[in-house]
């Protein structure tokens, strides 16, 4: 999404007036991979869907009960901006006690902060296993095997059971359209809202000090002459002062 | 004979009362609203052929053909009426004296006109075969039962006349030309012959006669009956009307159209009701692009499954590639003798696909319409941008306190497109010029939906226009203006739907009238244009007229396109395509500027901006950029306003917005930056 951010008056956000927001992508994969483990295993397994923020997300929590979750938990919270993750997955542990989830699929990362903490810290909490930025995934008789997506476009293929933490990356699914039936029952769906204030709180471990864009750059560089002068100058170029070429 | 006529007229109803049944598999749809004026235009209709004439060539044909069918089917009615019931009943004859001379006189004519004009068709269907003519086995029974009820016609006229009137009274016989051809070469048999031999032929004719009415129902002839009661049953509400959706009622299970029963009785009607001419699809953009589209067969497809196995899933049997093909251009039911409605039921297929099971034409059309979703653009623009494109025009005349004179609903493309950001710029160039107030509703301002609507998302068109239609009425407006047909036709007319009264027009004609009235003066420059009809402005909303003179008043000397007007070619954008990348086939944009480029002239004007952007990609692709350029017909205007108006000085440092922003309390100028 395109958009303008400009930094609020603490310096330490954006100001979120004039935004459009919808629901976090890598979200919209852990949501699909729930229904998805859901249609295969049967109507027994129940999906709830956890959100932690101002009113809006009940926009994005309805999106998910219309996709297939069964129950949504708003945890109300004016000020989830100012959390780190680690207050987030205090949060998030709150609600998901040790036994009651098997499994708790989140995206790989948020697409505002990116921390990519959230979901570890949950598992962590928890002392449920994990495997972050999953690709694909197969469920079988309690035993998950995932594969991973690691750096420089290496997989890995992890195998381990449930309770488990999963965060979700792109390529682990195509989430769906709601379709209109779906939206229209998703309206009668549980949506359970709890004031931050009933639940735990932690000490926040980092706190944002200052938020701002990145300072603008003076000119670029404009080379001139011929096509095969050019190119060795280029190159030249990004040897001596970059790391493309090494 | 009674009995016999009996059987034939019993075999007829029958088959029309199994057919009626088919037609009830569809939803019920109530078309008998205004009878007299559907009376009426099923008599026009009929009588005139005025819709097969569309097409001159075998339309001029089929009406020669059918004019004289029916002067014959009125005189044997009426002989029929006198040998039968006023001459046994009350010994009254009136067909006698002159009216009997210029009765026989017209129908011996008749009869040979009638020949001639199936001779014309004859000859077209099984001699010349144009393509995409399918003939199947029950045409061959409808056309020989047709001939061979003419020849045996014009025998037992013949016949009888060389026993009475070519050798008693060769006066009269002369008012019968034909028949008196015809019976001289009976003239040798003796009376009594002659008497068997007619006998024995207007058996024949008769037979032939019934059995053409007992197969009326099962051949294409149904469409004696089915074409007048299909003029008699079209839709009365304007042109692109879609039916809605009761969002609010949870106990609806199925959206759009997956079977037959989903659809109306007047869609399985149509389909029945289709004489396969083809007309539609060699209009239709899709399938002349070799898209797997053609209206024609989509229409029989609907008519095969509602026949046959009516649980058949529709969008497989028709192919979902075929059903996310059009554009809903229209052009097929413009063009179609029989008034199919084409569009309504390719909408009603696509709210299955897109309303049922979450399906796309394709992954960037997902992504488009999620953003419409969430930014209210396709282009996932941020919506505080919307009206930036605003600043930095001249303001207007200050009317502080009143709403702006008109409501200019500006549209994504005009919003954020660069190029069709200077349409805009222009419009209010032009309205400035002429002292016209012009408000925008700025950042609450939304996608009209039009191409989630036509893709089938009525519920997201809903979301929007729901949100579209509380701004404009929060803003005060009075009246609307839009530089965008697609905009035009959805605020229009299906905003009206949903409780928007206020009057709205295309900015085509609101220049055109600033032009007329003198309202802008313009200094005319010559140049050669020729104009592309949107299909939204032209076929839609009847609007061809307008933006040529204002062309024509800016200097221009139009040069028509080969297809045009109510023929014109859609640029490909329309029904949502313009969110979808074009994969099937060749370029619709492709085959509309290679027309352009036809005519020689160098500018090709729209009045579209979907149409702006879709023929200016297609002039790079096809390498006409030196020959042809495309401009909006209000940058054509805009460019000519004299340079004495007061407000001609866009980006000229000025940093007042040119309009009013009127979604937040009308009558403040808003300053962006």
């Amino acid at each position: 999404m395109e958009s303008r951010f400009v930094a609020d008056d603490a310096g330490t956000w954006y100001v979120e007036q004039d935004l459009a927001f919808r629901l976090n992508e890598y979200d919209t994969y852990a949501v699909e991979q729930a229904i998805l483990i859901k249609e295969q295993l049967g109507p027994d397994v129940e999906i709830t869907v956890l959100s932690i923020g101002p009113d809006r997300v009940v926009e994005a929590l309805k999106r998910a009960l219309a996709m297939g979750c069964d129950r949504a938990v708003h945890v109300q919270d004016a000020e989830v901006h100012l959390k780190d993750p680690w207050q987030i997955a205090g949060l998030i542990a709150a609600c998901a006690q040790p036994g009651s989830f098997d499994l708790i699929l989140t995206g790989m990362q948020s697409q505002d902060r990116g921390s990519s903490q959230v979901g570890p810290l949950v598992a962590e909490l928890l002392g449920y296993r994990c495997a972050t930025t999953v690709v694909a995934l197969d469920y079988a008789d309690g035993i998950i095997t995932a594969k991973r997506e690691l750096e420089g476009g290496e997989r890995a293929i992890v195998r381990f059971s449930t309770p488990a933490v999963i965060t979700c990356q792109s390529g682990l699914n195509t989430p769906r359209y709601p379709t209109l039936p779906n939206i229209m029952k998703a309206k009668k769906k549980e949506l359970l809202a709890i004031p931050v204030g009933d639940l735990p709180a932690a000490q926040p471990l980092c706190v944002t000090t200052s938020l701002h864009p990145p300072a603008v750059r003076t000119g670029g560089l404009v080379l001139e002459g011929d096509s095969a002068d050019l190119a060795a100058q280029l190159v030249s170029i990004l040897k001596e002062k970059t790391t493309a070429l090494q | 004979m009674y009995a016999l006529a009996a059987a034939a007229l019993g075999c007829c109803l029958w088959g029309f009362y199994r057919r009626v049944r088919v037609y009830r598999r569809g939803k019920p749809l109530d078309r008998r609203d205004h009878i007299p004026r559907r009376l009426w235009m099923a008599l026009r209709d009929t009588l005139s052929q005025a819709r097969v004439l569309r097409v001159l060539g075998p339309g001029l044909f089929h009406s020669v053909f059918f004019w004289a069918f029916l002067l014959l089917l009125l005189g044997t009615l009426l002989v029929f009426i006198q040998a039968d019931f006023t001459d046994p009943l009350f010994e009254a004859r009136f067909l006698k004296g002159d009216f009997y001379l210029g009765f026989s006189l017209v129908l011996d004519l008749a009869g040979l006109v009638a020949l001639l004009g199936l001779l014309g068709l004859l000859v077209r269907r099984f001699v010349l075969r144009p393509t995409g003519l399918e003939t199947i086995a029950a045409d061959y029974v409808a056309h020989a039962l047709l001939v061979s009820i003419l020849l045996t016609g014009f025998l037992v006229e013949g016949v009888r006349m060389a026993a009475t009137e070519i050798p008693t009274d060769p006066g009269l016989a002369l008012f019968s030309p034909i028949g008196d051809l015809v019976g001289r070469a009976f003239t040798g048999l003796d009376p009594g012959r002659l008497a068997s031999v007619h006998e024995a032929l207007w058996w024949v004719h008769l037979v032939l006669g019934l059995g053409f009415i007992a197969v009326i129902p099962s051949t294409k002839l149904r469409h004696l009956v089915t074409t007048p009661a299909k003029y008699f049953f079209a839709d009365l509400s304007p042109k692109g009307t879609l039916a809605t959706i009761d969002l609010e009622d949870d106990s609806v299970e199925q959206f759009g159209a997956a079977t037959v029963a989903d659809l109306t009785w007047k869609d399985v009607f149509d389909a029945d009701a289709c004489t396969r001419c083809k007309r539609c699809q060699e209009r239709c953009p899709a399938w002349v692009t070799e898209k797997p589209l053609s209206p024609m067969r989509l229409v029989l497809d609907i008519g095969e499954v509602a026949f046959g196995d009516s649980k058949v899933n529709l969008p497989d049997k028709i192919g979902e590639d075929a059903v996310w093909s059009c554009t809903t251009c229209r052009a097929c039911e413009e063009i179609c003798p029989a008034r199919v409605e084409h569009v309504t039921k390719i909408v009603e297929l696509r709210r299955d696909l897109t309303l049922m099971q979450g399906a796309f034409p394709g992954e960037e059309v997902r992504l488009a319409v999620e953003n419409t979703e969430v930014n209210g653009n396709p282009f996932g623009a941020s919506p505080a941008s919307r009206a930036d494109w605003a600043a930095g025009c001249v303001s207007p005349p200050s009317r502080n306190g009143s709403p702006p004179d008109i409501l200019y609903f500006v549209g994504c493309y005009a919003s954020f497109d660069h190029r069709s950001q200077d349409v805009a710029k222009s419009f209010v160039r032009i309205c400035h010029a002429a002292g016209v107030d012009v408000g925008i509703l700025g950042n609450t301002e939304r996608c009209c939906g039009e191409p989630l609507r036509k893709l089938g998302n009525e519920y997201v068109y809903r979301m929007l226009a729901q949100e579209n239609i509380e701004a404009i009425i929060a803003s005060g407006a009075t009246r609307i203006v839009t530089t965008c047909p697609h905009c035009f036709n959805t605020l229009a007319r299906d905003y009206r739907q949903l409780g928007l009264d206020l009057p709205v027009e295309h900015a085509a004609t609101f220049v055109d009238r600033l032009v007329r009235e003198r309202r802008v003066a313009l200094q005319p420059s010559s140049f050669d244009v020729t104009y592309h009809d949107s299909c939204y402005l032209g076929r839609y909303m009847d609007i061809f007229d307008e933006p040529r003179a204002a062309l024509t008043a800016s200097g221009g000397r139009m040069v028509e396109m080969r297809l045009t007007g109510k023929d014109s070619f859609c640029c490909g954008a329309g029904g949502g395509r313009i969110l979808a990348d074009e994969r099937l086939g060749t370029r619709i944009s492709s085959r509309r500027v290679e027309m352009a480029a036809a005519t020689g002239a160098t500018l090709l004007a729209s009045s579209c901006p979907f149409c702006l952007a879709m023929l200016e990609d297609a002039i790079k692709t096809t390498g006409l950029e030196e020959n042809l350029r495309v401009r909006d017909v209000t940058e054509i205007v805009a460019e000519r306003l004299e340079a004495a108006s007061p407000t001609d000085g866009i980006g000229d440092g000025h940093e007042d917005p040119c309009v009013r922003e009127t979604g937040s309390g009308h009558g403040v100028p808003v300053r962006r930056g």
